[in-house]
């Protein structure tokens, strides 16, 4: 009996000792050692780093750096992206449970800019945004064409977000399918006999019935576009005038095209603290509000 | 052997494969890479697999590479290279040594289109802002475009204001050297320089009217096309790399090359020479003797010298009288005989401050930023970028 259990304990260790393994060596010692860096200042190319303490935390939060600009973006591009995306995700993810005909071809094809790398995405749309647009103004006259949307400070903002919603929607709309069909048929049966409506039926049963299926979406978009970074190197490289800088392009900036790997490293720290507070709260305000059968 | 560059990569190979029959004994293992040069080489110096030749820009980055370059001041290599270049390869803070060498010299300056300037009557290439102006107006009144700029790419800032900054300080009786230090210690204004503060607004303006449509949206392709399909007259923040490109679009088009119109005096509208690229040499590389050989063979054989006209079809960035095929490369050279060539001044920042400074001058052009509050974030941010180290 003893054996037993001492094999078993031994099993998952040997086949959890792999992963951990990797993980220890491709996230936690490189975090550690960012945390070292953080502390010192240092190019990225001298041999010794020269420790100089918190001054570079001092320099970020004095405010004035991009780097506060940076994360502002963020949160506006974060609050625009889950918003949109799981509104858009639900309402096509309802549309995709009923019964026609295609569905599943419809399924297929929001389903395809997901499975496509971000930086094809991003080159797909720099095309689409100056020469598609410009022939669609040819052929229209309509003014909406002839908008600079990657060349304008303010557009260009609107421009990454639609882009962005527009590559991730298939995954939470398969995400909010999933949910929308372990929904129970007698559930719903059960509140048809009681008089209910479609739309109450879909208010009053479905919509709380699919908690676990928004604490998801909702969290895993919020994550996702608090780490937005390709997107935005494929579509416009932080610019015009560095108006679309995110966070994470920021701190890569700093780090490496601006050789301050010790601020950088300061600025990613930064960063992990206010991710890590604001998920958790999220994640805890969303799984607080389940519901259960 | 790790280096950017990778539109060499052929050259390169045949200049390996023409050393083996040199020296059969020495294997060269040759690397490149298009994106990201500098990230993936500080990864390969952080974690002690240093290449035994490496490269990095020319000018400021000398002084940051220094702990790892080989000072090559006297090896064979250092008479056959280009003044022009080996003033890059100094290092600024105690301005000697020669820590690189150059694949290739360069030229900057303005391109034009001699077949719109002919037929909106405009006899020459404009030397001060006066002429630009008017050539700027004739141009469009013939219906062409005058301009088109690729302002999406931050470099193209970098390679006109440099021709600016060095009117600037000659004009204010200093070199472009002590000019881009007084601004790194927050001591210059740009206001106190007219050819900053007035012309190359000017310009940037200019090219906004006459220029593209949507200027922001504009990158090194959409100009260069607009360029050599005859729609635009000429274009900015150029120079001897486009011209294989422009061809490839249209083999006929007649390329003029010039300086910029920096000022009122004619004689300052001068082109730039000199190398934007440095490759260094390790200097405690395990084979360092075998590495010096083959770059000073590089430099020094009869067919290294050829080889950079021959086979990579660059400005040679060695003394020599080889003919080039390229007819901005010939116009540079005749220019820079007869006017005289400008300090190549971008590379005495480093792109951190140049690609910020190509941003704020972005921010000028969709208008988030006048002309004084741009001023004030250059001097604020040149000195807080390149102040410091």
């Amino acid at each position: 009996m003893r054996s037993v259990k001492w094999k078993e304990g031994l099993e998952t260790v040997l086949f959890t000792l792999p992963a951990i393994l990797l993980v220890t060596v491709m996230m936690y010692i490189p975090f550690f050692m960012s945390g070292y860096y953080s502390l010192t200042e240092w190019n990225g190319i001298a041999k010794e780093p020269v420790f100089n303490g918190l001054d570079n935390f001092r320099a970020i939060l004095s405010g004035g750096s991009e780097y506060m600009g940076a994360v502002w973006f963020t949160v506006k591009y974060t609050i625009g992206f889950v918003v949109f995306t799981n509104i858009a995700a639900l309402a096509l993810a309802v549309a995709l449970t009923q019964k026609f005909r295609f569905v599943n071809v419809f399924r297929g094809i929001f389903f395809i800019p997901y499975i496509m790398s971000m930086t094809i995405v991003g080159f797909i749309w720099k095309f689409i945004f100056t020469q598609g647009f410009a022939k669609l103004y040819d052929l229209t006259g309509w003014a909406f064409w002839n908008e600079s949307w990657l060349g304008s400070p303010k557009l260009a903002f609107y421009s990454v977000v639609f882009v962005g919603i527009w590559q991730a929607l298939g995954f939470y709309i398969v995400l909010y399918i999933a949910g929308l069909q372990a929904v129970p048929a007698d559930v719903l049966e059960a509140a048809t006999v009681d008089g209910a409506g479609r739309c109450q039926r879909f208010f009053k049963v479905t919509l709380p019935l699919l908690g676990p299926s928004f604490t998801t979406c909702i969290f895993m978009s919020l994550t996702n576009s608090l780490k937005v970074f390709d997107i935005i190197l494929a579509l416009t490289k932080g610019g015009p005038g560095g108006a679309t800088y995110s966070a994470t392009l920021q701190i890569y900036k700093d780090a490496f095209t601006n050789n301050r790997y010790g601020l950088g490293s300061a600025e990613s720290i930064l960063y992990f603290v206010f991710v890590l507070v604001v998920t958790q709260l999220v994640l805890k305000l969303f799984s607080s509000r389940e519901v259960d059968l | 052997m790790f280096i950017s560059s990778p539109e060499y990569a052929d050259a390169i190979g045949e200049l390996i494969d023409a050393y083996k029959e040199v020296a059969p004994n020495v294997t060269i293992n040759y690397e490149t890479t298009q994106n990201d040069y500098p990230t993936m080489l500080k990864a390969k110096l952080n974690s002690g697999e240093v290449p035994d030749i490496f490269a990095s820009t020319s000018g400021k980055e000398i002084d940051v590479y220094k702990e790892w370059s080989y000072d090559m001041t006297n090896e064979p290599l250092a008479q056959t290279i280009d003044p022009s270049v080996a003033e890059m390869m100094k290092s600024p803070e105690d301005g000697s040594g020669l820590y690189g060498i150059a694949i290739k010299g360069n030229f900057f300056g303005m391109l034009y289109n001699k077949e719109i300037f002919e037929e909106s009557g405009v006899t020459k290439a404009p030397e001060t802002m006066a002429e630009l102006e008017d050539a700027c107006a004739k141009i469009s009144a013939a219906g062409y475009k005058p301009f088109s700029t690729g302002f999406s790419e931050w470099w193209v800032f970098k390679h006109v204001f440099q021709h600016y900054l060095d009117a600037a300080a000659a004009n204010a009786g200093t070199d472009a050297a002590s000019l881009v230090a007084s601004f790194e210690k927050g001591e210059a204004k740009v206001s106190d320089y007219p050819e900053l503060y007035d012309n190359f607004f000017r310009l940037i303006d200019l090219a906004v009217q006459y220029g593209d449509d949507k200027p922001l949206e504009t990158g090194l392709e959409n100009e260069e096309a607009a360029f050599a399909n005859g729609e635009a007259a000429m274009i900015l923040g150029q120079g001897a790399w486009v011209e294989a490109d422009l061809l490839a679009i249209n083999p006929d088009l007649q390329i003029g090359f010039s300086g910029y119109p920096v000022s009122d005096d004619a004689a300052q509208c001068q082109v730039i020479s000199g190398s934007d690229q440095a490759i260094h040499v390790y200097k405690d590389s395990a084979v360092l003797q075998p590495t010096l050989d083959f770059v000073n063979w590089w430099y020094t054989s009869d067919y290294g010298k050829s080889w950079f006209v021959d086979v990579a079809g660059v400005v040679p960035p060695i003394t020599t009288d080889a003919e080039s095929e390229f007819t901005i490369i010939n116009q540079g050279k005749e220019l820079a005989a007869e006017k005289g060539s400008a300090a190549l001044a971008c590379c005495y920042s480093t792109d951190s401050w140049n690609q910020t400074m190509g941003e704020l001058f972005q921010a000028y052009i969709a208008g988030t930023a006048d002309k004084d509050a741009t001023c004030a974030a250059i001097e604020e941010q040149w000195q807080a970028i390149d102040g410091a180290n």
